[in-house]
Parts: C-alpha cells; structure tokens; sequence
C-alpha cells in the first residue's frame, strides 16, 4: 500500500463503482451466467385464461417423456406467499382458481430446455372459465364475482381519513378546482429478465437457491414458507443483479417454482424465464385514476387537498395495500397542508399482480398535485414557483400524518431551476410550439418501519480485519446497480481514513452475510449506511487501543491518518499493517458489528388505520424544470432539456448521485411519453410484453439533462446523506404536462401523452373553433 | 423468446449454389441479416426452416455499381452501407434517408437491402410468443383460420414496414430475381401481393439479388416517417415522394407509403396531379389519393387513424419541401 500521511478521503468525490470494472468489461456473474454441472433446465406451464376454476391438470403424458425429472404443480404447495403478513393470498403455483393470463399452473424440470419444452405441449389443463375482470370498474360490478374469499367486492384495501378540516379548508381558499386524472400502468423494464438457480441437496435436504432478488431475505421466509423448510436448512444468494426498480422487493413465483421444482427432482434446477414471462411477473406500477382537488388563496398557499384515487391491483395483493397508503401519505412531506382529505381504493382483477416501482406510491399523486397546482397557478396568474415557495415546510418538522422531517432543502432546488432553466425569460414567452414547465417532488429514504417487523435493528453490518490488512464489508444489502456496495465501502473507508483499494465487500449471501431487509424504499445508504458509519467506528476504536498500547499513551491521544496512526504531529507514529498487527495479537481476526434502527418518532403515528405508511428518517427533495417543443401537426414532441434539481442530504458519491438523478429523470420521461402496459381488452394477453412495443425511451430521445445536487446535510443521515434514487422520478411528469400546456395550451392529464392524443386534442381544439 | 431451432446452415459462395440450395433444401430459407427472420423464427413464427441459407458470403451481392445511368444495390449490401454510400445520398436521396432512419445502429449494421425489402408483415396478433398465439387461437396469418383484426376478412391485414421499399418505388426501381427458371426483372412495385400472409409475389426458389434504379436527371426525392421512438421502432407511417419541377409548376410526381397498408403503396394517379403550382387544389388532391389508397388497421397499439393522418401529413410536408429545395 502507498504510505500517505493524511486521511484518504472517498466521500463527496465522483467514485467509479467498485464492481464496476467487472461489469463493464463483461466479466460479472449474473444468475443466468451461473451453469451448475448436471443443472437441469425448469419450464413453467402457464394458463391461457384470464379467470378460471381448474377442472383437472393431467401431467402423466408429460411425465412419461424421457428426459422428464420432475413436475410440480399446485397440488405441490398449498401454502401461500406474499410480501405482506396480512395480504399472502398468492400461491406460486395456480391452486382450484387461475386469476390472470400467463398465470403459473405447473412446471417442468427436464435433462435440457428442449425436453422441458417439449413436456409443456403434453400438459393438459381442463378450465372452467370464470368471466374476466381486467378493469376496477368491472371487478366492482354488482354481478362481480369475487377473486379472492376474503375480499368481498374485490376491494383489497380501502382507505379514507381527513386530516384538519378539509371543509373548512376549501371555505378559505380563494380558488378550488378539481380535476381527474388517469395514468396507465407502467413497468420497471429492468435489463435482466428473470431467473432463479435452486440446488436441493437430498441428502441433507438442504437448498441453496441464487435468484434475481433485491430482497434476498424475503426469499428466504418464502422459500422456507412454501417449502415447509426450517429456514437454517436454506441459503439464499443474490449474484450480480440487471436492475431491479422494484420489480423484484418481494419473493417472485419464479424462485419459488424453481426451488419446487428442484426439491422434487432432488437436484439442481435452472430456470430462466423469456422477457414476456418477466413482463407477466414483474410487479408493475398499477393503473390509476385520480380525483384532485385544492384549494389555493389568492396568495397561492394551500388551503385544502383532497385526493381520491383507484388504482388497479392486478389478481394478488403483493405490495397493493402499501402503495394505495402510499398514495395518501405522500400528499404529505413536500409543502405544509393545513388539511387532506384521501379516499383510496385498491381493487383486486384478472390482470397480473401490480406492486413497488420506484417512487412507490406517489408518483402518480405527485402528477396529480402539481399539474392541478400548475392550472389553478395559472388561473391566479401565479407564478408556479411563486405557488411553491409560499407553500413550504420548515425543518425540523413533523407533518400533520407524523411524518419526520429533519433537513428540506426544497428552496435552494427551486432556486437553482429558476435560474439554470432561465425560467423568468422563458416561461409564457418562447415561440409557439415551445414551453416550459416545471415540478416538484420528494421522496423517502427507507420505510421506517419495514413490512416484516420483527424489532431486531433495520440494518446489520459486520466487518472483519484479518491478517492482510484488508477490511471486508460483509452486508445483507442486495447491490442491484444503484451502488450500494461502493456506497458501503466508501463509508467503511471513510471512517477509517483508508484507500477503497484496502476494502472489500461481499454481498448478500445468507451463508455469510448479516441479514438485511434488501434494496427498497431507497433505505440502502440511510440505513445500512449509517450501519456501516457505527461498524468502521467500532473497528477504529479496536485499532486505536491496540495503537495506543503500543505506543504508550492514551486512546485519545492517537491521531489516525489512516496509514498511519501516531501520538502527536511529531511521532512517526505506527503503519497500518503495524497497528493491524498489534490488534490481532489480542484476539486473531477482528469482527465487529455496526447496527442501526429508526427512532420510534420516526416510525409513523397513529393518526389512522396504516399510518406508518410513509413514514421515513427523511426525505429527499426535487425540482424540476422541463422544456419542450411540439410538433403542432403530428403531435409529436421533444424533451429538448430538463433542468434537476435534488436534495440529497450529501452526496456520498456524486458520480452515482448523479447517475441516479438522470436516471430518475429519464424513467419519469418514459412514463411520460411513451411507456405503458396494455392488456387486450377481451382476452387479457399482454399487448407491450416485449422491448419493442413497451417503448421505454432510446437515447435517441433522452434530452439533456442538467443535475445540480444540494445539500442540506440531514442530522441523521451518514456523513448527512438521504436518499438519492428515487426522489427525481416523479416530478418529470407533471413538468412536462405542464410544459406542453406551456407550448401548446392543451392540458393532458392521461398518461402516456404519446403523440396521437396530442394530436387528437389538437384536432378537437380545432373542430371546437371551426379551424378544420 | 426460445432458442434457435435445430438448422442446416448453408453458405453459398455463388448464386448458382444458392439457387440449387433452395432446390436441395424444402423449407429453407434466406438469411440476411437476420435482424427479422432471426427474431420471428425465436418467436415460433413461420415454420421452423430446415436450413438458413446465408446470402451474404456471395461477393457479386454485396456492391453497389452507380454511374450518371443507374444504380444497382446488390441483396447483401447492408442497411449501413447503404446509409453511408456517398453516391446514393446526392442522387437518390430518399434511398439513403430511408436507409438511415431503419430501426438502430445495430440493425442498420447486420440488416441487409434484401431483408428490407422482404420485410415480414407485422400485426399485434402476429408478432408474440407462441403461448400468446396459440391462447388467441392464432390468426389467418400463421397457423390459425381468423382475422381478429377484421373477423370476417378472408385476407390478412398485417402490416407492411420496410422503409427502404417506398423510397425505391418513387424512383421506379426494379428488382432484378433469379430462380430455377433463369433471372427475370421485375418492377418493385409488383413484387408485393396486397395480401399480408403471402406479401410477397416471388415464386418458388426465386431469390432478389439486386434493386436497380434508372436515374431519372431533375427528379428529386426524399423519406421521412413517424414512429413513437426516434430510434429502434418500425415506421407507423413513412413516407417517400420523388417529384420533378419547372418554374412553378410541378412535372413529375410519385408518393409511396409504408407502415400503413399490407404493401407498401405506390400512390395511383399522382399523374393527374402534375402541371400545375402546389397549391391547395393541388394537396387537395393529394389528400384524396391519399385517403382512397391508404388503409390503416389497428394491427398497432397506435391507433390505425394516427397512422393514415400522419401518412398525410408526410406526404404533404415532403412534397413541399422538396418542391421548396428544388434546385435544377
């Protein structure tokens, strides 16, 4: 190692990724990589049918096939799964009722793919079709049966509560307007499809299963739950991950049926499934409608809000309950609301189950806030950013539903849009056919109270020094290209003064690594940061004794430069290695714990049923501002740039914060623009299951797009840092209908505006003032 | 998407093995670049071919010949080279303009003229898994009896996409074939059916070796389409026009559109328009060509009215800036 005589420092800089070099250059094991010898290759059966009761499922044709080492079916798990407690309704295999098209009904573990492919043909399924749901409306008909016995009506969740006076609210308010809204269900397109490898041991009945997971310890009750196995007799590892979005924060049927299936074979079982499976799988963000109302004074502050909402919740509840409360209690947390007034209904249908995406919850609120606050600005003629400045919190603050809020730095990131977008000379005077528009948004940085509470502490970190000197990070947390890990490792090298080169860090391997939560809700660097802050202090103190004994002076007294560690400005003080050394003496290889758990005013209060929804150490803060230009003929239109703004508390590392942001921004716009999940109204088989036709933008569209991160150092957060990854999604929607407003005088408020409705709108226009 | 079948994989080094190929093999059939029959075959659409028979290793179509006369682009000349062919963009400009706006980079370097211009047919009930088709009930297409775009149409409506076909219409390009009968010329126009099952005329074992192109001197010409990305998405409506003009009046006048119909249409009776200024009367016209010719299904998630709108819309905008820009 090089000798330096100061601290290395990591955080603030712009840090490649630690595994970066692994995945750019191709070398990085993803799960599909992984080919174990003897692996024999899983297929699943799925239904053909939106809503059905099984008459009868005859594999015997298939099993007789040579090559044909195991079929599972239903018949094989009759215990359920599920992210929430109160909502495991789902089975990972269809038992007596199919809910949705493309829904799993049996699998097939064979000596090779074409085998497995084979048996599927043989399968026969005997169906009694049920009639299909594919929309709320339908599944809530009078004449609706219900999906589930114990959801009556086909409502999942339910929620209304009023919070101040909401009547009395609009009363004061000098302007009220309400509008609908309408948003389509969008999906994480994560890079990497599924897939799971699941190794069952027959003679000790153990099983290792490595799976595309951001949650690997959710896998592992469910893998223990379904298969009835002691959870000591499982291993569960997360190899490299191709993006998850939410996509994957909770236990998918695919790791499931795999392990299944390889428990029933006694052996090895690969199962990978095609990109259309993994669009059936994922657990999109579920269609909408909105009803928002406000009520603004002539000031522009905030009198009211009132907000109802349906959302689409696919046949099975996954995460449905938290994103319906979601979808309240992040009215909260941005702008100060004397009064909210939230009706949410999450209706249950024949569709595949919806669940997290990134900015779980209030992304569509978030449309539906600031575009109506964007119109009814305009009607006081207001200027936006003058609506939301009179608006703002003052930190530290609870909000009125409890939510903790310690740093805010939405001022200075209004602040910077205004003036990088040259908001003041742009806004109402660029040529027609251009605008600009602009939003705000938040989000928080991890559940404070996270969904499988069991009271242990929300983030473990274990560290062990050994006798090369290097540091090894071991951490639950599932590194799923956001950059945990480097996050992790640059807190541990921070503390401890050291070069990133002396870490190491091995992730998410049940075996090894301390049980974590998993990568959601953008708790990673609060959390298992803060974790990593205590363990790196909790290893300095170790070496600082041990230096100070060898030295002959007090802990207090040694400075630590790292690779060194002295008495005084003078002493040529101790190497690294020697210090390392004289530690290990006392006890051989070093392991220390860093721990850390959300205070109990930060978990939520009581304020009505699930209130500790929303609930977070902190929230990050964004503006927006978004220019666009359309093409008044064809309706179609270009992001010609978009200006973000992002309180993140402190940038641990500005390379990934920015990444994150532009990210975000760029997710946002595919929601905006063009992304959208269709099924077909009759049949219910996916439409956009495919790259092709779910049109997630192509650099080709991506504006450019200018990050500016402000710091408004959170007291909790390590080093001051809050979440970064999340935050700037949802305020691109609603600038960019509010842009297009700006440019064309239309306001569109159904998501995706893709070019033909802008088109039919202008057409409207047209014919309503008899230009065509 | 599932693994490749099991194939012969042929490749001739001559069009005199490649013909006889065709005849050795039942079933086979051609690969260009693979960038559409790859994706279909993994798809389980078409049967699955006994053997892939490779054209680009044959030297004699893989050039481009121009002189002040013609132009010929040899089958396996690539989308790329096409693009990038620094005669083709200065004299036949909606050659090149279509080349270059083909799906992505990727694509553009694999994909070759031949492969475009046989382009697949493509509608929603066409172009999924075969769990999604055969849930459907398949489709008269491939494999099924019904239209579910058109339930009692007896021919398929699935929709033709190829940018490079209406760019060669409007210039009068042929396309020159050779089968176990001997080579024959055919106008490019005619080598499509109407019909999108069978979209294509050629005759059994017949192979398109090359696109020729006679210059016509003070036509000029260009393509422009719509699609909902800028990159990677098939056309939901391009359009080509080639027109020639003197003075104030337009001479000469060919429009071809694609993404639209289940071949790509050479407008019919763009003569009536010629002679006079492009004025209203004039796109008036146009626009009534336009709306008898072009039929736009819904065999997209856009709406099939957008599409025939835009195609419109092109049609126009093309026509005006290359009047505009004319220079002699």
């Amino acid at each position: 190692m090089t000798e330096t005589t100061t601290r290395v420092r990591s955080i603030g800089l712009h840090v490649p990724m630690v595994d970066g070099p692994e995945k750019v250059s191709g070398r990085a094991k993803y799960t599909a990589d992984l080919v174990p010898v003897g692996a024999l290759a899983g297929r699943i059966f799925r239904s053909s049918c939106s809503h059905a009761e099984i008459i009868s499922l005859d594999t015997s044709a298939a099993l007789k096939l040579p090559g044909v080492m195991a079929i599972v079916t239903g018949a094989d798990c009759d215990t359920t799964f599920g992210v929430l407690p109160i909502a495991a309704t789902e089975y990972p295999l269809a038992r007596v009722r199919i809910r949705y098209q493309g829904e799993p009904v049996a699998a097939v573990a064979a000596v090779d793919d074409a085998t497995a492919k084979k048996a599927l043909s043989l399968i026969k399924l005997k169906v009694r079709e049920l009639p299909a749901y594919l929309t709320p409306e339908a599944a809530t008909a009078k004449d609706a049966i219900d999906l589930h016995e114990k959801r009556p009506g086909n409502i999942e969740r339910e929620a209304d509560y009023e919070l101040g006076d909401v009547t009395a609210g609009f009363a004061k308010a000098d302007l009220v307007r309400e509008q609908t809204f309408t948003t389509s269900e969008v999906c994480q397109a994560h890079m990497e499809p599924h897939a799971a490898i699941a190794e069952f041991d027959p003679v000790r009945s153990r099983l290792t299963v490595h799976c595309t997971t951001q949650v690997p310890y959710y896998v592992h009750l469910m893998l223990a739950r379904c298969l009835k196995m002691d959870k000591s007799q499982i291993r569960v590892v997360k190899p490299q991950l191709g993006g998850g979005f939410g996509a994957r924060t909770e236990a998918l049927n695919v790791e499931l049926i795999c392990a299944l299936l390889a428990k029933k074979a006694g052996g090895t079982v690969r199962l990978l499934i095609s990109r259309e499976e993994t669009f059936l799988t994922s657990r999109c963000r579920p269609q909408s409608w909105l009803r928002m109302k406000i009520g603004l004074t002539k000031e522009g502050q905030i009198t009211a809000a009132e907000l109802e909402t349906i959302q689409r919740g696919g046949a099975y509840s996954g995460y449905g309950i938290v994103t319906i409360l979601y979808a309240g209690a992040l009215l909260y947390g941005l702008y100060d609301l004397p009064s909210v007034k939230f009706l949410g209904k999450r209706i249950l249908t024949n569709t595949p189950p919806s669940g997290a995406m990134r900015g779980h919850g209030t992304v569509k609120t978030r449309f539906a806030f600031e575009a109506l606050l964007d119109s009814m600005a305009r009607e006081l003629d207001l200027d936006p950013f003058t609506v939301r400045r009179a608006n703002l919190l003052k930190a530290p603050t609870f909000t009125k539903n409890d939510l903790m809020v310690n740093s805010y730095g939405l001022a200075e990131c209004l602040d910077w849009t205004e003036k990088a977008s040259g908001w003041k000379i742009k806004k109402g005077k660029l040529e027609k056919g251009r605008g600009i528009g602009m939003a705000c948004s938040h989000y928080i940085s991890g559940a404070a109270k996270p969904v499988n509470w069991t009271g242990e502490p929300h983030a473990t970190i274990n560290l062990k020094l050994d006798f090369d000197g290097s540091v090894v990070v071991l951490t639950g947390a599932a590194e799923i290209g956001q950059g945990s890990s480097t996050i992790l490792v640059q807190c541990v090298a921070e503390v401890l003064g050291l070069d990133l080169s002396r870490i190491r860090i091995v992730a998410g391997d049940s075996e090894v690594t301390p049980k974590d939560n998993g990568s959601y809700s953008s708790r990673v660097t609060f959390m298992v940061g803060n974790a990593a802050v205590e363990a790196a202090r909790n290893l300095k103190t170790v070496l600082v004794t041990a230096a100070a004994r060898e030295l002959g002076v007090k802990p207090e007294d040694i400075e630590v430069l790292g690779e060194i560690y002295r008495a005084a400005s003078q002493d040529k003080g101790l190497s690294y290695d020697q210090v390392v050394a004289a530690a290990l003496k006392d006890s051989g290889t070093i392991m220390v714990k860093g721990t850390f758990t959300t205070p109990l005013e930060a978990q939520g209060g009581k304020a009505y049923r699930g209130a500790a929804v929303g609930a977070t150490m902190g929230f990050s803060y964004a503006a927006q501002v978004v220019e666009v230009s359309v093409d008044e003929e064809t309706g179609q239109v270009t992001v010609e740039k978009v200006w973000a703004a992002h309180d993140c508390g402190k940038a641990l590392n500005r390379l990934t914060v920015e990444g994150q942001i532009q990210g975000s921004v760029w997710m946002g716009m595919g929601q905006a623009l063009s992304e959208e999940v269709v099924y077909h109204p009759k049949s219910g088989l996916p439409l956009t299951a495919s790259l092709l036709d779910y049109r997630v933008p192509t650099i080709k569209d991506s504006p450019p797009i200018e990050c500016h991160i402000v710091e408004s150092n959170d007291p909790n957060g390590p080093f001051g840092a809050k979440e970064a990854g999340e935050g700037s999604l949802a305020a691109f929607i609603p600038a960019f209908t509010n842009a297009i407003e700006d440019a064309i005088g239309i306001r569109f408020t159904d998501l995706p505006v893709t070019p033909d409705k802008i088109f039919a709108a202008m057409e409207k226009r047209k014919r309503a003032t008899g230009k065509l | 998407m599932e693994s490749l079948p099991d194939f012969d994989l042929i490749r001739p080094r001559t069009l005199d093995e490649a013909v006889k190929a065709r005849q050795k093999f039942p079933g086979n059939r051609l690969l260009g670049g693979g960038t559409d029959l790859l994706v279909n075959i993994r798809r389980g659409i078409g049967d699955a071919p006994t053997a892939l028979i490779d054209m680009t290793n044959i030297a004699e179509l893989k050039t481009i010949k121009a002189d002040a006369k013609k132009l010929k682009i040899g089958a396996s000349v690539t989308i790329q080279e096409v693009a990038d062919d620094s005669t083709i963009a200065h004299h036949y400009p909606a050659i090149a303009e279509a080349a270059a706006s083909i799906a992505g980079p990727t694509q553009r370097a694999m994909g070759t003229l031949g492969g475009n211009l046989c382009l697949d047919t493509r509608c929603i009930y066409y172009n999924q898994s075969d769990w999604w088709r055969s849930a459907n009930g398949f489709c008269l297409k491939y494999q099924g009896e019904k239209c579910h775009i058109a339930l009692k149409s007896k021919t398929c409506f699935a929709t033709y996409s190829g940018d490079l076909a209406p760019a060669a219409m409007v210039l009068g390009a042929e396309v020159e074939i050779i089968g176990p009968n001997g080579q024959r010329r055919l106008t490019l126009t005619d080598l499509y059916s109407g019909d999108g099952q069978n979209y294509l005329t050629l005759e059994e074992g017949e192979i398109i070796t090359a696109l020729s192109i006679k210059k016509e001197p003070g036509l000029r010409s260009g393509y422009e389409k719509i699609r909902t990305r800028q990159s990677i998405d098939y056309p939901l409506a391009g359009v080509a026009a080639g027109l020639c003009r003197e003075g104030n009046k337009i001479t000469d006048f060919h429009i071809a559109v694609t993404g639209t119909n289940p071949k790509p249409v050479l407008l019919d009776g763009t003569a009536h328009l010629v002679g006079g200024p492009l004025d209203d009367e004039f796109f008036n016209a146009l626009d009534k060509l336009m709306s008898a010719q072009i039929k736009s299904m819904k065999t997209t998630l856009a709406p099939g009215n957008y599409r025939r709108k835009m195609a419109g819309v092109l049609a126009r905008r093309l026509t005006k800036k290359l009047f505009d820009n004319y220079c002699q």
